[in-house]
């Protein structure tokens, strides 16, 4: 019909486009706006995915609830009524038996961790091992038992021996069964070796996956490679101290550490003579 | 007639005026609608002859390329720059790009709080390496210290939040014709013990000639940069004995909770052993130089009054641009094996400089243009845009293949000296940094004594290190937090779309580095409930 006119067909369908719009917007499901607001927190732009949060149209959903509870936690000024308006949001979440239920019944478990002003370390242990009991397989629960190895290493008050408090930790290994995860793990184990000075033997060994599953970023891997080295020599593992202290010197940009990496090579030397008996 | 006269007068002078404002408004004066939409600003406090030009030199190339972008330099002077920063940070009228160094007073929650870690970037090129040999290298590598200072001074152990533009270094910077004057020679003491006899001949020629000659300029700031270099050599070995996790080197947290833990404090003889080196030199220096800051010791060695400035290379330009004397730059001669004072505590060469890069730039969270302000960070840091402030500012380069000018070349560091990254001084926190500078006087002024300063640290240091220990949990509790919700986002942005991988990455890192932090929060916490109230 518009054929002769093809101006005029431009112009209907402009027009038409603009007038469906405000129903299309209408029509369109309200997760968009919550994908919106998880992107906004992903950006830390916390206030903005309040607010795009508060314009989620329609019934509200499982999902959304969850982000307003999740954003509630970091809404500046932070309010210990708000955390706890966000708490019972968390524990009626994790009622259900989907992700979102997993990941609430996670966040509940924060709140007493790190986020209430009053922390609960007995109450968030229970939280984080309920969750592992209930879902053994998420990744939240999984996550939760890391953060529960952080609890029984340094603040729950029992066990209370060094030892003990490691020994529980790592009993929690078995349970995690995400790699990145185990590593995080152990890496916390093996630093409370060294803090509660434990046999160098056993810190190696957690150190020692660490390094083999891999992925740290920002300090820790430098650490952790003179760590390796080092800890070798004073346990007097010299041939493996040798092999991690060369790693080192080959895998990072050159130092002032370095220096002391080359004199500690110079020490191991010596004592692999000595060792020997040999003169160095 | 007369009255005529003088009417036309005005109206010409209104009109000439008005000639006058039209021509400067449309030739002179800045346009009043920007032809670039997007303007960045970069704020520091290197307002010393050579770094502003540095980056006014990398600016302006920034510029040609990038016709979209305005970069303002803001030159903020020390001693205003902490309020500066904190009113600025918390009004969200923070310039796009600040500097911060983590020795600054009072300051240690500003990265927590108002700065946006940059990791994902660091683990890719800099696109504005292309076409060099740095084209391929992860950001972070492309740094001669691959951001060392950076990684240990963040506020969260997984991410990376700076970038740095300069190696900095301290060096001995010498009036060459008074110490030939003085000493009859040129040649520079080698070791601590010739620096004594050189320190002897001086204060031999001011009694005899009656000048008022000092053998180092004094200052509150380069007594304390002195006495930081004195003190972590002093260290060296009870710093290995303390590394109980076997990293060869001590966070400053680390100093901290081994105070608490008794495996240091100022009586250890090897901190009196630095301490006595300090007051050797201070008493070296102008009575009452504490009162005094930097600028005032630049003035003094400028004047001729001192035969030595012990000073960072940061004050190397301003002081070989001013001085109307040739001035050398030499390492700080250091005690050997058979020094009375610090033999017994000899490790080796200690560390002065090499110890990282500095002049740390930050992205502001508040930032309007975080792209913009990111592409200018890879830019000032790409080896075109180091080469430019090196070339400017007479200051070293942070980048790899970036050439050195001979005539910094001095400044810089051979892998040479040790470093257990411990000073024991200021780095360790604000509260045991204040206690220090206040006591200062009692070791270095001509009534003071090593005993004095010692006695006065030991009543200050146990509730000024529980201070600091929990002041260094509540920082990283402020980062902690709000990592929750970012890894609740990247998990649900990852659940809607599964081919992204980047996503999973993201959120793992997060992890991670939250546990860290997590672990080390509690660990301090732990030394802090062991240790119990100070008494």
């Amino acid at each position: 019909m518009f054929a002769p006119y093809p101006e005029w067909r431009r112009g209907c369908g402009a027009w038409l486009c603009l007038t469906l719009l405000p129903f299309a917007r209408a029509a369109a499901p309200a997760t968009d706006d919550t994908a919106a607001a998880w992107q906004l927190m992903a950006d830390h732009l916390v206030r903005d995915a309040y607010v795009r949060l508060d314009q989620v149209k329609g019934p509200p959903s499982r999902e959304s609830d969850f982000a307003q509870a999740v954003v509630a936690v970091d809404y500046q000024p932070v309010t210990q009524a708000r955390l706890h308006e966000a708490e019972a949001t968390f524990a009626a979440l994790a009622a259900g038996n989907d992700e979102i239920a997993e990941a609430a019944a996670y966040m509940q478990a924060r709140l007493y961790q790190v986020h209430f002003q009053q922390l609960d370390y007995p109450r968030a242990a229970a939280l984080y091992r309920a969750l592992a009991e209930r879902h053994p397989e998420s990744h939240w629960a999984q996550l939760g038992l890391v953060k529960l190895g952080l609890l029984l290493l340094y603040a729950l008050p029992e066990p209370s021996a060094p030892a003990e408090r490691i020994g529980a930790a790592t009993v929690l290994l078995a349970r995690i069964h995400e790699e990145k995860l185990q590593r995080d793990l152990h890496l916390q184990i093996a630093r409370a070796g060294t803090f509660y000075d434990q046999p160098l033997d056993s810190v190696l060994a957690h150190l020692i996956e660490v390094n083999r599953i891999g992925g740290l970023v920002g300090q820790a891997p430098e650490d952790l490679a003179v760590e390796l080295g080092e800890l070798s020599l004073r346990a007097g593992h010299y041939a493996q101290a040798r092999a991690y202290f060369e790693a080192y010197l080959r895998d990072f940009v050159p130092n002032l550490r370095s220096v002391t990496v080359r004199r500690r090579l110079a020490d191991l030397a010596a004592l692999e003579a000595k060792a020997k008996g040999l003169r160095p | 007639m007369k009255k005529r006269r003088s009417r036309y007068l005005g109206l010409g002078l209104l009109v000439a005026g008005y000639a006058f404002a039209l021509f400067w408004v449309f030739t002179r004066s800045t346009p009043v609608v920007s032809s670039r939409p997007v303007t960045i600003r970069i704020a520091h406090w290197q307002i010393e002859k050579g770094p502003p030009d540095g980056v006014d030199a990398i600016i302006k190339r920034y510029e040609e390329l990038n016709p979209r972008v305005k970069v303002e330099q803001v030159l903020v002077p020390g001693r205003v720059y902490n309020q500066w920063m904190r009113t600025n940070l918390v009004g969200a009228t923070g310039a796009d790009l600040i500097e911060y160094g983590v020795w600054l007073d009072g300051l240690t929650d500003i990265p927590a709080r108002y700065f946006e870690p940059i990791t994902d970037e660091m683990m890719r090129p800099n696109p504005y390496n292309k076409g060099t040999a740095l084209e391929h290298v992860p950001w972070v590598q492309t740094f001669t210290d691959g951001l060392l200072n950076q990684r240990v001074n963040a506020p969260d152990p997984g991410q990376f939040y700076a970038v740095t533009l300069t190696e900095v270094s301290e060096r001995l910077f010498c009036n060459q014709e008074l110490l030939r004057t003085i000493t009859g020679t040129n040649r520079m003491p080698a070791t601590f013990a010739d620096l004594r006899v050189v320190f002897e001949q001086i204060r031999a020629y001011a009694a005899r000639t009656g000048r008022p000659i000092y053998a180092m300029a004094g200052a509150r700031d380069n007594a304390s940069w002195l006495m930081q270099y004195l003190l972590q050599g002093a260290m060296m070995q009870r710093s290995q004995r303390n590394d109980r996790h076997g990293n060869l080197a001590v966070y400053p947290w680390e100093e901290l909770g081994q105070y608490l833990e008794g495996r240091w404090s100022y009586g250890s003889p090897e901190v009196r052993a630095g301490l006595t080196m300090m007051r050797e030199v201070s008493v070296n220096m102008k009575p009452g130089f504490v009162q005094s800051l930097r600028d005032a010791a630049t003035q003094e060695f400028l004047r001729g009054d001192a035969v030595f400035i012990f000073a960072g290379t940061w004050d190397g330009t301003s002081l070989r641009r001013l001085a109307t004397f040739p001035i050398a730059v030499y390492r700080f001669p250091q005690p050997t094996r058979d020094d009375p004072v610090m033999g017994p505590y000899f490790y080796g060469a200690f560390a002065d400089g090499g110890g990282g890069t500095a002049m740390e730039f930050y992205l502001n969270k508040s930032s309007a243009h975080p792209k913009e302000a990111i592409d200018f960070m890879h830019f000032m840091t790409s080896v075109e845009g180091n080469q430019l402030f090196t070339d400017h500012s007479g200051w070293l380069p942070s980048i790899r293949e970036v050439k050195i000018p001979s005539d910094i070349e001095a400044y810089r560091t051979p892998l040479d000296c040790y470093s257990f990254g411990a000073e024991y001084m200021t780095g360790m926190g604000s509260t045991v940094a204040a206690a220090v500078m206040r006591n200062l006087y009692l070791l270095t002024e001509t009534h003071g004594s090593v005993d004095q300063f010692v006695n006065a640290m030991e009543a200050a240091m146990p509730e000024a290190v529980r201070t600091d220990l929990r002041k260094e949990i509540s920082n990283r509790t402020i980062i902690v937090r709000p990592q929750d919700v970012g890894i609740m986002a990247a998990a649900a942005l990852s659940r809607r779309a599964p081919q992204n991988g980047s996503l999973p990455l993201a959120r793992e890192r997060l992890e991670s580095s939250q546990t860290q932090s997590e672990g080390l929060m509690l660990q301090l916490g732990r030394q802090l409930e062991v240790a119990g109230a100070a008494k």
